[in-house]
């Protein structure tokens, strides 16, 4: 027992051994005073905006997705909702579809959506039936109509029950920019002539 | 607005889409999975919402809208916005529900010295305001508190509002040419929804389309509510009639899902692979017991002949 202890207590003291060591004094610095953080007071930072109008970001849709480790090679287009609320798909399973509303490769935030059918009726199976068997890391790069480039690497590959895809968080708007790849997989079911799950490859920027 | 992924959500299956255990493979990629939607987690986290409203709180936004006279904008005997300029918004203040005195004085001016008001603003909680400090049709300071619509867009969409607060007749706003708000009057608003992108949008006397104001881009975003505001005068000697544009960000739809798959060809392939690795290996199994029958006969046989 006295020993498991010791390995706990090692860790404490190497952790306070990172905090900064003290001046020495006399060295002419100005003194660190151990002084307490000020109290805020109550007057608050309020924001202001200049109301001039601002020229929008317009977006920069992506017009291309490449991942080698998949074989995936694909024109993308702008989508945007069905009238049925769901997310709109070119009707070729070769082409995929960049949801237009959310964020693109180049937004400062946020995710971008490109999602593309595994297979529709008289086209052959899509390049997108690939993403599930997609390793840790594969490159994924994604091109615009002008010339630009952003490159991803693969994070997760995950099922999703249809019901249950996190779209919320899929398609957020905020946060740290990543790539979402979606597409269908599972069971087919052929009373309903859908697949059960989504086929999600959420992919982070490469630095 | 906010983000709450749940990991147990994902359902782990084998690679050729049966419902076998979990191989290791997959076992790596559920942790690695946990981590990302936590991340997204983390990262929403960090994102300060643009607006705070709560169950008890409102929120409220400040315009600055009489031209040329910078001010101090007191809330409840303090300084809130110090040296608050003509065309600029302040806020949001996250308030809790309850009534608030203003007061607008010349910068450093004492609040009893008051320039407008003071004005008893009224806010109930879960509610987003803009208060405008104006001129009226007839060329006074005026304030009035305007709530804005922070519902929900629908995908593809934003919302406009838009706000006569300056010293003006009766104007139309027009839209891409088109009027889109008529006959709307000094302290007066209207609200659309309208497609994403950039609208021309201007402001002409009522029943006119001789814009006194504009045309100025406005860009409509999904899940923003922009609202414009025609502000200063339109006097002759002073015509100083200006457009300024205040963005709330309101939360946009998510689709509904993504049905990305109708034919099942997919589905087939991968049974048939199976079945095909299925008849393949009972085929090769039977090979190697019918081979190792007759091994062994022959082998009996070379006894026998021995």
């Amino acid at each position: 027992m006295t020993r498991r202890l010791i390995a706990p207590l090692v860790l404490v003291l190497a952790l306070s051994a990172c905090a900064p060591v003290p001046a020495p004094s006399g060295a002419g610095a100005p003194s660190a005073s151990p002084t307490p953080t000020p109290v805020p007071t109550s007057t608050v930072d309020v924001p202001i905006v200049d109301g001039a109008l601002q020229p929008a970001r317009a977006s920069l849709p992506p017009v291309r997705v490449r991942i080698d480790a998949a074989g995936v090679d694909m024109e993308v287009v702008p989508v945007g909702v069905e009238s049925s609320g769901f997310m709109e798909l070119p009707p070729d399973p070769a082409i995929a579809g960049w949801y237009r509303f959310g964020p693109d490769p180049w937004s400062p935030d946020g995710n971008t959506v490109i999602a593309a059918h595994i297979d529709a009726p008289d086209y052959p199976i899509g390049p997108f039936a690939n993403l599930r068997d997609l390793p840790a890391d594969a490159e994924i790069t994604v091109a615009a109509a002008d010339g630009s480039t952003a490159a991803y690497g693969v994070a997760t590959v995950t099922y999703y029950p249809k019901q249950e895809l996190p779209t919320e968080a899929l398609f957020a708007r905020e946060g740290t920019r990543a790539l979402v790849l979606i597409t269908c997989g599972g069971d087919f079911d052929e009373t309903t002539g859908h697949y059960d799950d989504n086929v999600v490859v959420v992919a982070t920027p490469r630095a | 607005m906010h983000v709450h992924p749940n990991p147990h959500f994902a359902r782990k299956y084998s690679q050729q889409g049966g419902k076998s255990r979990p191989t290791k493979e997959d076992n790596v990629r559920k942790t690695i999975a946990a981590g990302v939607v936590a991340g997204f987690a983390l990262a929403a986290g960090l994102v300060m919402p643009a607006q705070a409203i709560s169950a008890t709180t409102a929120d409220l936004y400040v315009f600055h809208g009489i031209p040329d006279t910078p001010v101090d904008v007191w809330v409840n005997g303090e300084v809130k916005v110090p040296d608050f300029q003509p065309g600029t918004f302040a806020g949001p203040l996250d308030l809790p529900a309850g009534d608030y005195e203003v007061v607008l004085t010349a910068p450093d001016a004492p609040v009893t010295d008051p320039a407008l008001g003071p004005v008893t603003l009224t806010l109930e909680a879960g509610k987003s305001y803009t208060a405008a400090a104006f001129l009226d049709a007839d060329g006074m300071g005026t304030a009035k508190l305007f709530t804005n619509d922070v519902a929900t867009t629908n995908a593809g969409e934003g919302r406009l509002t838009v706000r006569h607060t300056a010293a003006a007749p009766a104007v139309d706003i027009l839209a891409n040419g088109a009027v889109a708000f008529s006959n709307v009057v000094n302290g007066a608003e209207g609200t659309t929804a309208l497609p994403v992108g950039t609208i021309s949008a201007a402001v002409a006397a009522t029943g006119t389309t001789e814009p006194v104001l504009g045309p100025a881009d406005v860009a409509i975003k999904d899940g923003v509510l922009t609202i414009a505001y025609a502000w200063g005068s339109l006097d002759g000697e002073t015509n100083n009639l200006k457009l300024a544009a205040q963005e709330i960000t309101v939360g946009h739809t998510n689709p509904g899902g993504v049905p990305s798959g109708t034919a099942g060809y997919a589905a087939e392939r991968d049974a048939m692979t199976q079945a095909f690795w299925i008849v393949g290996i009972a085929a090769l199994l039977a090979a190697a017991s019918v081979g190792g029958v007759l091994t062994s006969r022959r082998m009996r046989a070379t006894k026998l002949d021995s």
